[in-house]
């Protein structure tokens, strides 16, 4: 039986695409990830058969692809969220000068988060899940996705006082 | 800074649309990948008997190719001793084809020799047994010689 991919990309492509993008904040990198999650989908059918939450099994598979190729590029990996930082948007961008500003500092404080970090903020932040579910998503403890949370939350918070008290 | 207000602050801002133009590009590489997969599969399904052969060709290649010559005598042998007894065994068979059955006469004369040698007066009792004579009767007789 043929997978359905079209019902795949229409349910759960923006958000990967979202997630992927925050991790990446590399459009191209964002694209290899999400086709390689596809093509890989299309080679086992099999993985998403026993499968009860799919956007959870499917946010993991990007995960672990995400990670996989930022290991593969390490050499150049020390300056890589910077660079992406500077060059990619990962919001939609803000008719209204003050959001986009804030939109840029915050794009450049995700940035400087770890990786794992910005894995859990976005989570938490943009897919609403709980701590729980980012847990079982990302195969770690509910707790250190907590943790986690916190210390990224308290970055931004720092990183982003300036302007967002300016714009309050 | 409330935190609750900084997160939901966060929260409200958009994330950047999927680009329309990556759908069609990323579904069809998915559905190559199902396709070429699929026949793959196929294929190797297909396949599975002559792998086996070719897996006992080998193995009997690499039995076989350290001493060929010696193989290949002994398997002579084998062919020259079944063809002798392939031709022994239609030459006795032939003998037997050729043997002609014993004439009525001989048939009656033996059967008479049968029934006359079950039917000989005590034939089949057994002699009595000899019992020697106590030691006292032995010792008169030698005094008597």
């Amino acid at each position: 039986m043929p997978t359905d991919f079209e019902r795949l990309y229409d349910e759960h492509a923006q958000a990967l695409f979202a997630f992927l993008l925050n991790l990446t904040h590399n459009d191209a990198d964002t694209r290899d990830v999400l086709q390689e999650l596809f093509v890989k989908v299309g080679r086992q059918p099999e993985l998403l058969r026993p499968v009860r939450d799919e956007r959870k099994y499917l946010i993991r598979l990007a995960h672990n692809l995400a990670i996989d190729l930022m290991r593969r590029r390490e050499t150049r990996q020390k300056n890589y969220a910077q660079f992406a930082a500077d060059t990619c948007a990962i919001f939609a961008p803000s008719a209204e000068p003050d959001e986009l500003a804030f939109q840029n500092a915050l794009t450049a404080a995700l940035a400087e988060l770890p990786v794992e970090q910005r894995a859990v903020i976005h989570l938490k932040l943009w897919e609403g899940l709980t701590f729980e579910q980012i847990a079982e998503a990302l195969d770690i403890h509910a707790n250190t996705a907590a943790s986690r949370h916190r210390y990224a939350i308290d970055k931004l918070r720092e990183r982003l006082r300036p302007i967002y008290d300016e714009i309050k | 800074m409330n935190p609750d207000d900084f997160e939901k602050r966060l929260q409200r801002q958009p994330m950047r649309n999927i680009p329309s133009e990556w759908c069609s590009e990323i579904l069809a590489a998915a559905q190559q990948a199902e396709q070429s997969q699929h026949r793959q599969r196929n294929m190797q399904h297909g396949s599975r008997f002559t792998h086996l052969f070719s897996t006992l060709n080998h193995q009997l290649a690499a039995l076989l190719w350290p001493s060929p010559k010696a193989w290949a005598g002994l398997a002579a042998i084998w062919i020259a001793i079944l063809a002798i007894n392939h031709s022994v065994g239609g030459a006795s068979q032939q003998i037997a084809d050729n043997l002609t059955p014993p004439s009525p006469q001989a048939m009656l004369a033996l059967q008479q020799q049968a029934r006359f040698s079950t039917e000989r007066p005590n034939a089949s009792e057994e002699p009595a047994p000899v019992v020697p004579p106590p030691r006292s009767d032995r010792r008169d007789e030698t005094e008597a010689t």
